[in-house]
């Protein structure tokens, strides 16, 4: 039976392939009178129904890392609201959906439209980014654009000295609120038109760290975040049976609200490295921008060779006119006047592509693709003096630099179907680079690959691809370099010369008679930089994944799934500005393994599900100067264990009750942080944050509502 | 040869092939065989009692006012995607006698796609010819459920999991310490990569990866009167976007990720070995944010006194 089974399948599957020449549809048959097909049968929906799960959460602790982005940053109970639900009459549908609505993670959608004349959506999602809550500050807010510190504070040239210290420290959060609103519209005037606009509006806020430094210290502080990004897609759409033209425009306009920040310096004058005044620093937080885009795209098929070609162009313009700060806030210092008051920055952008494929006969495919991008800063360049760290006038005066860059991609490939189980795919991609104001302005990149696919069975797949590239530049520019005060030998690792080497294993079978399927991939690729004297000098990669899941019955399943990563990179120094005098390693290392079931319709009344996930993240560091020496850091690890388990009890045909219970534990160990007080280092006064470290439990109940009825027609 | 002057015979190719007369989809080779004589009447004869088959009637594809609908006035009902049922029907409903999508279809992912791109040409696919998807013989059903009113692909908080299945590599990024939050399913693939195609690199959403990335993070773009290079050209030369052992998902812990390419005499160039790390008094550029202590603006100043990327 089992192999009349499969020479049904080959035979048809033969037929199919056949059939379809590639790009046509299966079987073309005369278009039937379907005048007299009235689909009295079909159930077409109208009416309303969705359903809406209110109840409540526990959460057994505060833990900022497992708020972030889920809202459940604080220990304590939760109410909490989702839903989803439809609406449809004669063509015109609505739906919303909501998630989270008593969480900083809440999401509000809504869309709906005559299908085919017009549509519409609304959407509101809130993010939190939790950072740290184990930070704590001396400096308070004054204003928007001040931190101060209070008045019983005590300067000193070392945080050792500061005697107000601990009676001054205030616990304050690093965290910030990502708020997005968002509506749209397409409206279709025919059948070959389409028209499109959407509006997104984000706006974030916050703080975050932010390092303020004077000449030989420096201050962690809290830096308020008040962004705001607007984004505008809009365009036409032409289509036709074969093909389509669009005419679209983005725009991006980003504000932010602070302009300056001044804080005080909570380090003493010192008169060997300082200068009166020295009192108060000022940042210059990021610059109001925007930028514009008009593309034109589109696609079309075409019979000769079978082809389809894809292409789009791109113009864009980003600008920036934000007014300039002084070049210090220090009143002891008698600064240049600014060359301009406001930068006018001005970048162009233009991006060409296009991909044409064609099949010249039925069992191969060609393929080109070309790609130019150019980013063309065409900022004024001018001679701008410096205050370093608003302490020190500096003499000489240095031109802001406007980088710009051209870069092209070529990418060449075919495929042929050797036999109906193998097919072979070999590529040739070549880039060319072209930048300005740095050390490399000419680069290139050839690479080769071939792939193989053999799929012997309709349950068995196995792929192997492999190749390698090689980065090669016109000259490394050691003259600009030293101008920049670099090492000679040193070669930036995204300028310097490197070959490639990479190979990936993917194997998957999933057997439509045996409800067990497997996949396993493996990656390696290695990067030599084999003409770097100094900086990265290798850096190799090796990857597994692997997943098995079993369908015991319709109703119930289990899966496991992990993986293991190890990336490694070597690079060099020197202290002594000459040759290389240290060695650098560093080798993250990621291990995951995760595995679940799935139960449903226990008894006709009950659905479980469990999952539990183990992340290990391990970095190994060593450095090794002078001779001999070998200078092993303890690891940088962390590890995480999440366990979720999901009980839904079916009530009745209304109501159904879902028990959720959730395990997460994260500790880390790092060495930056750990045990890092305020007052740790001499000379930087740190806000103290400590390395991850929570074992969270979440129990929650809810009961989910199902609300309307559809009616079939 | 350059690329300048590869692009330019490119150019000529693909405006030879758009001058060529004929369609690509009109090829008539197959076998003949016959439709329904009374539509989806007759499937539903047989099927009306299949819930899975009857979600259809959840969908965008079952909507009889829209014309462009398979369900709309004069179209081919089930039979405009799972092709003619002339033979199915005879043969008292042979599986393999019609067009069945997803992993267990006896038909070729090709033709199973074909049928889906006969109709999503101008929005769904048009970069999807050669694209990674395709090259790699990916099914639209191998990602989208058609017989439901909730195609969990199309969903923030589940389509991960669903881009998983076959991105395992990805799955362990979002699991690491530092990653966007796809884990906690706040955030889409979708919001950075179009799954069916573009003629973007890495099927990104916008014309380059800094595009990109400035959707979210657009104060990072400037253009700032003190750039800083290597951020202007690419944000993924310094971070990982999918996720990394380190803050920022930063592709190396600092210093040494500044160190590869930062050689100045004095304090950028000395070797920060581990001295001190047990006792916590280590050097002070290894600690709190390493070089961002003071070199905060790391991705670019516009403070006039800004050049060294600390105001």
């Amino acid at each position: 039976m089992f192999e009349a089974r499969l020479t049904r399948y080959r035979s048809i599957a033969m037929l199919a392939i056949a059939s379809s020449a590639l790009i046509a549809p299966v079987a073309e048959t005369a278009p039937p009178d379907t005048s007299n097909w009235k689909c009295n049968l079909c159930p077409f929906e109208t009416g309303s129904q969705g359903n809406i799960t209110a109840g409540g959460t526990y959460v057994s602790d505060d833990a900022a890392k497992f708020g972030d982005a889920s809202g459940y940053d604080e220990k304590g109970g939760y109410a909490n609201v989702d839903g989803e639900g439809k609406y449809a009459s004669e063509g015109f549908r609505l739906n919303w959906y909501a998630e989270d609505l008593g969480l900083d993670s809440r999401v509000f959608e809504i869309d709906g439209g005559r299908q085919g004349k017009y549509g519409f959506y609304v959407g509101y999602r809130e993010l939190p980014k939790r950072v740290f809550d184990t930070t704590s500050s001396v400096f308070g807010p004054s204003g928007n654009d001040s931190l101060v510190l209070p008045g019983s504070w005590v300067p000193a040239p070392l945080t050792s000295g500061m005697t107000a210290l601990d009676s001054s420290l205030n616990s304050q959060n690093i965290e910030s609120d990502r708020q997005t609103i968002e509506f749209g519209a397409k409206y279709l005037p025919s059948s070959r038109f389409d028209l499109f606009a959407d509006f997104r509006r984000q706006q974030n806020d916050g703080v975050d760290i932010f390092g303020g430094s004077t000449f030989t210290q420096a201050s962690q502080l809290l830096k308020p975040l008040d962004y705001q990004t607007d984004e505008v897609d809009a365009g036409v759409r032409y289509r036709t049976e074969r093909g389509h033209l669009t005419l679209a425009y983005y725009g991006s306009f980003f504000e932010n609200d602070a302009t300056s920040l001044i804080w005080d310096n909570p380090f003493s004058f010192d008169p060997s490295t300082s200068l009166p005044g020295e009192d108060q620093g000022r940042h210059a937080p990021e610059p109001d921008n925007d930028f514009q885009q008009v593309t034109l795209s589109g696609s079309y098929r075409a019979a000769t060779l079978n082809s389809v070609i894809a292409f789009s162009a791109a113009m864009g313009r980003g600008e920036q006119d934000d007014l300039l700060l002084p070049y210090t806030i220090n009143p002891n210092i008698a600064a240049a006047a600014l060359p301009r008051s406001m930068l006018d920055a001005e970048v162009d952008t233009m991006n060409l592509a296009f991909t044409v494929v064609s099949r010249p006969f039925l069992k191969a495919r060609v393929k080109l693709a070309f790609r130019h991008d150019e980013r063309d800063n065409k900022t004024s360049q001018l001679q701008w003096s410096r205050v370093i760290t608003d302490t020190f006038p500096t003499i000489d005066n240095e031109l802001n630099i406007p980088y710009s860059f051209e870069r092209s991609r070529l990418n060449l490939s075919a495929d042929y179907r050797l036999f109906d189980t193998v097919k072979l795919s070999a590529g040739y991609d070549r880039m060319e680079f072209d930048r300005n104001f740095q050390e490399v302005a000419e680069q290139t990149e050839d690479a080769g690959w071939g792939k193989i696919r053999w799929r012997p069975t309709s349950y068995l797949d196995i792929t192997a691809r492999g190749g390698a590239s090689e980065r090669d530049i016109d000259r490394y520019d050691e003259v600009f370099a030293a101008g920049l005060g670099q090492n000679p030998l040193l070669r930036k690792y995204n300028l310097a010369y490197r070959y490639r080497e990479f190979g990936e294993l993917t194997f998957s079978t999933s057997h439509p008679a045996q409800p067990v399927s497997f996949t396993f991939d493996v990656l390696y690729a290695n990067d030599e930089y084999r003409r770097s004297q100094l900086g990265l000098t290798d850096s190799e990669e090796l990857r597994f994944a692997a997943d098995l899941s079993w369908s015991i019955s319709e109703r119930a399943s289990v899966y496991l799934t992990g993986g293991i990563e190890e990336i490694d990179g070597e690079q060099l120094g020197s202290e002594l500005f000459s040759t290389p005098d240290w060695q650098a390693s560093h080798t993250d290392k990621f291990h995951n393994f995760g595995g679940g079931f799935r139960v449903a319709g226990i008894g006709d009344k009950v659905d479980l599900q469990l999952d539990y996930t183990r992340a290990d993240g391990n970095t190994e560091i060593n450095v090794a100067s002078g001779p001999g020496g070998q200078s092993q850091f303890p690891d940088l690890e962390s590890t995480l264990d999440s366990l979720r388990m999901k009980i839904l009890y079916r009530w009745s045909d209304k109501l159904e009750a879902i028990l959720q219970l959730r395990y997460e534990s994260f500790s880390a160990e790092d060495w930056a942080l750990q045990g890092v007080a305020a007052d740790t280092i001499p000379t930087i006064l740190t806000l103290g944050a400590q390395p991850y470290d929570y074992e969270v439990w979440v129990v929650g109940i809810g009961f989910r509502y199902l609300i309307g009825s559809s009616t079939a027609r | 040869m350059d690329l300048k002057t590869i692009s330019r015979y490119s150019v000529q190719l693909c405006a030879c092939l758009l001058l060529s007369p004929g369609a690509l989809s009109q090829s008539s080779d197959g076998a003949d065989i016959p439709y329904s004589t009374t539509g989806a009447d007759m499937c539903l004869a047989c099927h009306q009692s299949n819930q899975v088959v009857l979600a259809i009637f959840k969908t965008k594809h079952a909507v009889p006012s829209d014309p462009r609908s398979p369900f709309g006035d004069g179209q081919l009902q089930c039979e405009a995607c799972h092709g003619p049922g002339g033979l199915h029907i005879a043969q008292g409903g042979n599986e393999v006698l019609i067009t069945g999508f997803g992993a267990d279809s006896v038909a070729p992912v090709k033709a199973q796609n074909i049928m889906c791109l006969e109709c999503h040409t101008a929005d769904i696919g048009f970069a999807w010819h050669g694209g990674p998807h395709d090259d790699n013989e990916v099914s639209c059903a191998g990602c989208h459920q058609i017989h439901t009113g909730n195609d969990a692909v199309l969903n923030t908080s589940t389509q991960a999991e669903k881009c998983y299945d076959c991105h395992a590599f990805r799955k362990s990024d979002s699991l690491k310490a530092y990653s966007h939050p796809l884990r906690e399913g706040k955030m889409a693939c979708t919001d950075c990569h179009s799954p069916h195609g573009a003629t973007t690199e890495l099927q990104l959403v916008r014309q380059s990866l800094n595009d990109t990335c400035f959707q979210c993070h657009a104060e990072k773009r400037g253009p700032f009167l003190w750039e800083h290079a290597p951020v202007a050209e690419d944000c993924s030369n310094c971070h990982n976007p999918h996720g990394s052992n380190h803050p920022g998902m930063l592709a190396k812990r600092a210093p040494l990720l500044c160190q590869s390419c930062h050689s100045q005499s004095g304090h950028p160039s000395i070797a920060y070995d581990a001295d001190g790390v047990a006792t916590g008094m280590p050097s002070q550029y290894l600690l709190g944010q390493s070089c961002l202590n003071c070199h905060s603006q790391v991705h670019g100043s516009n403070h006039p006194s800004g050049s060294r990327l600390m105001r």
